[in-house]
């Protein structure tokens, strides 16, 4: 018994090293990102206030992108609104007024404004951490999108922030459609290239051209239909017969993000109810 | 003794911070990123036992993941360098007694030693994390940019950071 303590004192150092690494074994191949604790992410009290902190500094470098990313899509939507609002005129004039049930459908969407105290874009799996969390009610799953296009889902939720799988994390699939068609595939980032995803599994008789916008198909509940997410470029490779996948240049500028919308489903909870009581 | 522990202790709150804060965000050609923080496992007192130094490198190591969101890479990485510590620190001073001090710096090893200690600690640092990321995503061109790279530029930093910490503005030189 006694040789036997000595053996452990003697070569604790291997043994302490093995625990050690055994523990960082188990924090590192634990690839499900919803599984992460609280604690162990960006997401927790302290290191969202440091991060919130160092953020307020920061933001101040890339306003000048934001504003002008702004005024161009504040112009676009103005634009769009007045086209609505002479369509809705016409319409009105046309239909029975009972007939219109336009304020309760457009009722499903809230969008939470948030600001991002922490994004990385080099890593193989990266995240985002946002300003809101639980207490401003961002709830995990939910979509996150900025005035371009989609940035990525909630997965991890603190008090009062929340971190966000970007979606330039190869752990997120994405169900995206070519504008213009219903055929869907699932959007995936693999390369090194924060500009760069793939749309993959599309169907091969799919018609599509370059410079076709991508937009979310809007099948998972998470975002509304035809939320922007980027254009197909040029090159395409062909994996199998009856798949091809797309290359697709992202709106999202993932380097200078700064203040981006939490997408709050409201008819999530019922559409999912539905989809259980299928199951039965 | 507690002047050597206090000291420590600030200098791992300082270090993580800035690591977590500031040198995170450095990102070079969105590829290379100095890994400051390991100065703290670089520094430590070489009377220290290897126990206590994987301990407190595992703990900074998490620190980093918690703040950078990868999970355990850090955590991995720094165990690791702190477990080669001493056989690379011995690879260039055979005998603690050799140290001028208590704790590897330029001023205890001289210059060009501790700059061969710093550079083979970095490297080995920069290879672990690296490999952990090529699992993910493998591109050798890629690879190699990032370990050179971030070795450098890691080199560079704490070598500077070095001549910060262990300066003394009342000693007089020759």
């Amino acid at each position: 018994m006694h040789e036997l303590f000595a053996f452990f004192v003697k070569h604790s150092k291997w043994f302490i090293f093995i625990f050690y690494v055994g523990v960082s074994c188990v924090l590192l191949f634990n690839k499900n990102p919803y599984q992460h604790h609280v604690y162990m992410t960006s997401a927790n009290a302290v290191a969202s206030s440091v991060l919130a902190a160092s953020n307020s500094v920061y933001s101040y470098f890339n306003l000048r992108e934001t504003n002008d990313d702004l005024n161009q899509r504040n112009a676009e939507l103005q634009s769009e609104v007045i086209a609505l609002r002479q369509q809705l005129e016409l319409m009105r004039e046309d239909q029975i007024a009972d007939t219109l049930q336009l304020p309760d459908s457009l009722k499903q969407y809230k969008f939470i404004v948030a600001n991002v105290i922490s994004n990385s874009i080099s890593k193989p799996y990266n995240y985002i951490t946002l300003n809101k969390g639980a207490a401003d009610g961002v709830r995990e799953e939910m979509g996150v999108i900025d005035q371009n296009g989609v940035v990525g889902i909630v997965n991890v939720t603190g008090n009062h922030s929340c971190r966000v799988i970007s979606l330039l994390n190869s752990n997120l699939r994405l169900s995206c459609k070519v504008k213009g068609n219903d055929h869907f595939g699932s959007l995936v980032w693999e390369g090194p290239d924060p500009e760069i995803a793939l749309l993959q599994e599309l169907p091969r008789h799919t018609v599509y051209q370059v410079g076709d916008t991508v937009v979310t198909s809007g099948y998972s509940a998470v975002f509304p239909e035809g939320i922007p997410v980027g254009i197909v470029m040029a090159d395409t490779q062909h994996r199998n017969e009856n798949f091809f996948t797309l290359h697709v240049k992202l709106f999202t500028d993932f380097s200078t993000l700064s203040t981006v919308q939490v997408v709050d489903n409201r008819k999530k909870a019922e559409n999912e109810a539905l989809e259980a009581k299928d199951f039965k | 003794m507690s002047k050597t522990v206090l000291a420590f202790i600030l200098k791992f709150v300082l270090l993580t911070l800035a690591q977590a804060v500031i040198f995170n965000n450095l990102v070079l050609f969105n590829a290379v990123v100095p890994f400051v923080f390991i100065y703290i496992i670089i520094s430590m007192p070489i009377t220290w036992s290897t126990n206590v130094s994987m301990t407190l490198g595992f703990l900074a190591g998490v620190t980093i993941d918690i703040f950078s969101n990868t999970q355990g890479v850090n955590a991995l990485a720094c165990t690791i360098l702190s477990f080669v510590r001493k056989p690379v620190f011995h690879l260039y001073i055979q005998r603690d007694e050799d140290l001028g001090g208590l704790k590897p710096s330029q001023r205890s090893m001289g210059s060009a030693e501790f700059m061969k200690y710093v550079a083979t600690m970095t490297l080995i640092y920069c290879l672990c994390v690296f490999t952990i990321d090529a699992f993910a995503i493998f591109n050798p061109l890629r690879f190699a940019i990032q370990v050179l790279g971030s070795s450098i530029f890691t080199i560079i930093l704490i070598y500077a950071l070095d001549s910060f910490f262990t300066q003394q503005p009342h000693e007089k030189r020759l």
